[in-house]
């Protein structure tokens, strides 16, 4: 799948779970401490992608993933 | 990590406590929170100041405007309280930096408590504050209270503000925090400031204390304590507050049980698990030790209260006989005086009070009593010169009037500058006499024997003249040098026990008195020496694999004539031979036999907080038996030598009791003095046995019977 691609569905899942405007996320927002995300949404966000991408991730490394652009990364890793 | 800049610690705290403006850093409006409770406990208790709520995603939280980062505060912050999840925790204090912050509350957990992943997020953490000159309370930790109208912050998720007091409390845990607050909130105890300090990363109970100890507002410190950052910091810090404030410290140190030491080689080793060394040094610094909550605050009270008792000569006011006897009984075991009236007081009282009343002290008002009788015995005592303190107890008697007797006990407490205490016994019926004396801050006990207790500590405190070691009773004699080449011969050879004889050998350097002895290689060599030393003999197997001689047959005793050196020699080899056949030996030490004296033992151990200390105790086989033994820190001095000695049970035997004649204590002190240097000197010493050492009678001296050392 297409990096652009990629970061445009990761985009509409955070925005999608963090009930925010998906312009208002940029690539190096971090998913707490820039878009405000709690304990339960960071789980939700792991969900979500997993759902979007078809995909089963290795949950605490997932929960790891702090901002955008490791998202897109680390995802880019089962999709691909 | 450099060390602390006191002048900005100093600036930072104030700002922790008295904040023109606070920033709660990862607010929410989610109630059961953290960040909504934090951000509520301030506004609710009317925190004299500027709230700025810091919210990613709120544009508004409890009527005040929300920023998304702190660094969008056009206006300066004093106070950041952090409360985001802990991975992003750098992230907030890397921001308060940047806007130029310098103080900071974390209350976030998720940090060393977790593990390694937690102690990498503190080390982060740690070097942010270091960047940017900051200092911070936590992680890990309930938050802060400032009761002073002036500031009245409740920079905490607790339940609630507590009321305004005197008494200045820290905790490394804050859930106790919590259990003591509403333990607090239910007997009218108020703080002046209240602390949970969680991980201490930065700012510690040592920083804490030196702020409490010039905090105007705070006139008794509390502390609870899990583990101690630096024991020897922490006796300075202590011994520095009371001698400079006269401001009581209670700690209430978690950790008594002692696991690990049964693993420890020696007697001190295993008689000493730490918590025996930190009793020891608490009491070394004044720092009153209490086992339990209600012990601490009992205390606290007695302390925060009232005046401080200028002797211990009680007058006891009671409506019953039992309990009078039961607060006599428990005044004199905790070494209180009943005051004897003056001729004055007593016609006094003979003339106010029935023909049935006991106008001796103790004083019974007897059971149909109301206020005003109670008013005029409780009066007319306080103001004899020979009464420095007064118990006033009640029983609930029908004819009682409880809440009128609670008030007049007040009234009376606010005329005289002598401590007032007050156990109104039972539960129900005289709870809201009670809650009179505790929002009067009388002293209230359900127990007479808490009660005394109380008074004897503060009685106590006031006579325990807090002093700095006294050097110029350290002996110079002493050879270091020589003692330390020992140690390292050992070393470079790999050993970590030291025989018999190069145990000696080391004393021998302090000073510390040994009797004659020389070691032999054969049973020849051993008659030479006995014969040279004159009899009797002692004969003692040397190896160092041998820790515990006795035990497998190794020494002989009272030896009178060269067949029996001979024979004693042979013996000894046999024994080992068949006890410990693996065992390197080096021959067999013959010594001059020691009169018969007091068997005590003296130890060194290498405490983890405190550094090395010494035990000293009731000596022989059963040391570990009865465990009599005291702890201090090294090194010590006269007096504190001296109580080590005078607080074991065993120290009558010293004294002369039973028919025994006087031992020489003044010896044993120099001896204990002379170790206690060498343990400082030579902090290789992990641990170190005299067991034991004979006191002989006074002027006649003490000896090392036996010695161990291990590195």
């Amino acid at each position: 799948m297409d990096k652009q691609e990629l970061k445009k569905r990761v985009k509409e899942v955070i925005a999608r779970v963090l009930e925010i405007d998906e312009n208002e996320v940029s690539d190096d927002d971090n998913f707490i401490f820039d878009l405000g995300a709690d304990s339960a949404q960071s789980i939700e966000l792991v969900a979500g992608f997993e759902e979007e991408f078809d995909i089963e991730m290795d949950e605490d490394r997932a929960l790891e993933v702090q901002n955008v652009s490791d998202a897109v990364n680390f995802i880019a890793e089962y999709v691909d | 990590m450099a060390a602390k800049n006191i002048k900005n610690l100093n600036q930072n705290m104030e700002k922790i406590f008295y904040p023109e403006s606070v920033a709660i850093v990862g607010a929410n409006k989610v109630p059961g929170t953290v960040p909504h409770d934090i951000i509520h406990n301030i506004l609710k208790a009317d925190f004299q100041g500027i709230v700025y709520p810091v919210s990613p995603r709120e544009k508004f939280i409890a009527g005040a405007k929300a920023y998304k980062y702190i660094i969008d505060i056009e206006d300066p912050v004093d106070l950041a309280i952090i409360v985001f999840p802990s991975s992003v925790c750098d992230l907030a204090l890397e921001q308060c930096g940047k806007k130029g912050v310098k103080s900071a509350i974390i209350i976030s957990a998720g940090f060393k408590e977790i593990g390694e992943k937690g102690r990498e997020r503190e080390q982060k953490l740690l070097e942010i504050a270091d960047k940017y000159d900051m200092n911070f309370i936590g992680p890990n930790c309930l938050g802060v209270i400032n009761t002073d109208p002036k500031k009245s912050l409740n920079a905490s998720f607790a339940r609630q503000m507590p009321e305004e007091g005197n008494i200045g409390f820290l905790s490394q845990s804050g859930a106790l925090c919590t259990a003591v607050l509403d333990y607090a909130q239910a007997k009218h105890i108020g703080f002046s400031k209240f602390i949970s300090f969680g991980n201490k990363a930065d700012i510690n109970e040592i920083d804490l204390l030196n702020y409490l100890k010039d905090d105007p507002k705070t006139e008794v410190i509390l502390i609870y304590l899990e583990e101690i950052s630096n024991g020897r910091a922490l006796m300075e810090t202590a011994r520095n507050i009371i001698a400079e404030t006269g401001k009581p410290i209670l700690a209430l140190k978690a950790g008594r049980t002692s696991e690990g030491a049964s693993a420890a080689a020696s007697h001190t080793g295993s008689l000493a698990g730490s918590d025996e060394v930190t009793s020891g040094a608490l009491k070394q610094a004044g720092i009153i030790r209490c086992d339990n909550i209600e012990e601490m605050f009992n205390k606290a009270i007695a302390m925060a209260y009232q005046p401080m008792p200028k002797s211990n000569r009680v007058a006891i006011i009671t409506n019953a006989g039992g309990p009078g006897v039961l607060t006599t009984d428990a005044a004199i075991s905790e070494g209180l005086e009943l005051a004897n009236f003056s001729d004055q007081t007593t016609a006094v009282l003979k003339k106010s009070l029935p023909r049935t009343a006991n106008i001796k002290n103790p004083v019974d008002v007897i059971g149909d009593a109301r206020a005003e009788r109670y008013k005029v015995a409780l009066s007319q005592a306080l103001k004899d010169v020979n009464v420095d303190g007064a118990f006033v107890i009640l029983t609930p008697q029908s004819m009682t009037d409880i809440e009128d007797t609670a008030q007049e006990v007040a009234r009376v407490a606010e005329q005289y500058d002598k401590p007032i205490y007050a156990s109104f016994m039972g539960e129900a019926e005289v709870s809201e006499g009670v809650d009179i004396l505790q929002r009067n801050k009388i002293p209230h006990y359900q127990l007479p024997e808490s009660m005394c207790r109380a008074f004897a500590t503060a009685y106590n405190y006031t006579t325990h003249k807090q002093k700095e070691l006294d050097r110029s009773e350290l002996y110079e004699d002493v050879d270091k040098e020589k003692a330390q080449k020992i140690l390292d011969q050992a070393k470079s050879e790999g050993r970590k026990v030291l025989t018999e004889y190069e145990a000696d050998k080391v004393l021998e350097t302090y000073r510390l008195p040994l009797p004659q002895r020389e070691l032999a290689k054969s049973a020849d060599e051993a008659v030479e020496i006995a014969e040279e030393i004159g009899f009797p003999v002692a004969m003692k197997i040397q190896s160092e694999d041998i820790t515990h001689k006795f035990d497998i047959k190794g020494v002989v005793l009272d030896i009178n004539s060269t067949d029996e050196v001979k024979q004693a020699y042979e013996k000894i080899m046999e024994n080992v031979k068949s006890n410990k056949p693996d065992a390197k030996i080096n021959g067999i030490l013959v010594e001059e036999m020691i009169p018969e004296g007091e068997e005590v033992i003296l130890g060194i151990h290498q405490d983890s907080y405190f550094g090395p200390s010494i035990m000293y105790g009731m000596g022989g086989i059963f040391v570990e038996t009865f465990k009599d033994v005291s702890f201090r820190v090294a090194p010590l001095d006269r007096e504190t030598a001296e109580n080590m000695i005078e607080e074991t049970s065993s120290a009558p035997l010293l004294h002369g009791a039973r028919g025994i004649s006087e031992r020489d204590i003044d010896a044993l002190i120099n001896a204990l003095i002379r170790l206690s240097q060498l343990a400082t000197d030579c902090p290789d010493i992990q641990e170190l046995d005299i067991n034991p050492m004979i006191v002989l009678e006074k002027g006649q001296g003490c000896y090392v019977a036996d010695a161990s050392i291990s590195l």
